[in-house]
């Protein structure tokens, strides 16, 4: 298996978000602005790289019976290092994800690449399956953390884009533009692959 | 060897060395954020009570007294500028709209509201949320302690702060917490 169809996979091909359709809850709730998009995107793609390099070299010693427990211990682990260290060294951040930081520990993306790809291939692969699936969702979040902001607050990275008479749309910081705002991009996202593998075929 | 006891040993050695890891990042970072924790705290007594240089927790006896009257009050500190005591800070715990808002409101002996923090809340974005704006926060500095704050859309007289568009839950809980502070100080620290 070649390693950039790997990382293609994971950030194009079989995106986490636009495709695969898993681990949106954290999505749709973090994406009030582009900073919270890119820290929960970059949180997940560490845990997603240390879980699986970590699973991928002990796959042959953990037994298959217990292996989801033995996963959720590893995953877990490394939220709880990575939780430590954002609330040491990125309060603001930290303060920002609340709750969805020990929350990634349920992330579905984080088990699912556990038990499809880690427990299956070497750790190089494996690791670089983490990268690829953990860029793809940080992308995700950024896109949408992007037009939300800009959309909703009439900001970006905090910048003020427009002037003072500039009206945002509430809407699109609100739960309901995150899923108004998702779908068009899903639909989007799409539509370009199909496109292209039409192309390509 | 029974597989289950097998089993259960190999869950319990994954658990331990995990464990291990955690401890020795715990080690890594704990001083860290309690020094993080310290300085934010520092920083929020500050910006509320600015002419405050040094802040130490009030006697505790009357704290505890204060705050069993007054259960939205977490924590007071006096304020200090050399061996002159400036003013108080009070950390609150007030019921907003989507939950606890925990906000700091600085006193100064002089009777005066010197500055409003908010630390922690899950207000609304771009509505509630806007209570940790300085268009906010900023309304309440210099307001007398002697009279009722209170929130008005346009402020205008000595005793009206900004009241935050359409966000009239958060507003209430942040004035509320204020008037208590303020009544606190009227009824209990003014000597």
């Amino acid at each position: 298996m070649r390693l950039s169809k790997v990382f293609y996979d994971g950030l194009i091909k079989e995106n986490p978000i636009f495709v695969q359709l898993i681990g949106m809850c954290s999505v749709l709730a973090v994406t009030t602005s582009v900073v919270n998009g890119l820290g929960m995107g970059l949180a997940v793609t560490g845990v997603l790289v240390g879980s699986n390099v970590v699973i991928s070299l002990f796959r042959k010693v953990i037994p298959d019976k217990i292996r989801i427990p033995a996963f959720i211990v590893v995953i877990a682990t490394f939220v709880t290092i990575i939780e430590m260290f954002m609330k040491a060294y990125t309060r603001d951040l930290y303060n920002a994800l609340g709750i969805f930081i020990p929350l990634i520990v349920v992330n579905c993306i984080i088990l699912a690449r556990a038990e499809a790809f880690a427990s299956q291939n070497g750790v190089v692969a494996s690791a670089v399956d983490g990268l690829g699936m953990g860029l793809g969702y940080t992308v995700a979040l950024l896109i949408l953390g992007a037009l939300r902001e800009v959309l909703g607050a009439g900001t970006l990275f905090d910048i003020q884009l427009f002037g003072p008479s500039f009206e945002p749309a509430l809407i699109f910081i609100m739960p309901p533009g995150a899923f108004i705002l998702l779908g068009i991009l899903i639909g989007v996202f799409n539509h370009i692959l199909k496109k292209k593998s039409k192309a390509d075929a | 060897m029974n597989e289950t006891v097998k089993l259960g040993l190999i869950l319990f050695l994954i658990t331990a060395i995990s464990a291990g890891i955690l401890a020795i990042s715990n080690e890594a970072t704990s001083i860290r954020i309690a020094e993080a924790e310290r300085l934010a705290d520092q920083a929020a007594k500050q910006e509320t009570l600015p002419n405050g240089k040094t802040f130490e927790e009030m006697d505790e006896k009357l704290e505890e007294a204060i705050i069993r009257d007054n259960p939205n009050i977490t924590e007071i500190y006096e304020g200090y500028d050399g061996d002159e005591l400036v003013g108080y800070t009070f950390k609150m715990n007030v019921n907003g709209y989507g939950g606890d808002i925990e906000f700091m409101a600085g006193i100064s002996t002089e009777g005066k509201i010197m500055g409003i923090k908010v630390l922690n809340h899950a207000e609304t974005p771009g509505l509630g949320a806007n209570s940790t704006k300085p268009y906010f926060t900023e309304s309440f500095r210099n307001k007398p302690v002697d009279q009722e704050v209170v929130a008005e859309r346009e402020p205008a007289g000595e005793n009206e702060v900004q009241a935050i568009t359409s966000a009239t839950m958060t507003t209430d809980a942040i004035v509320e917490g204020v008037n208590t502070a303020r009544e606190v100080y009227n009824s209990t620290l003014l000597q």
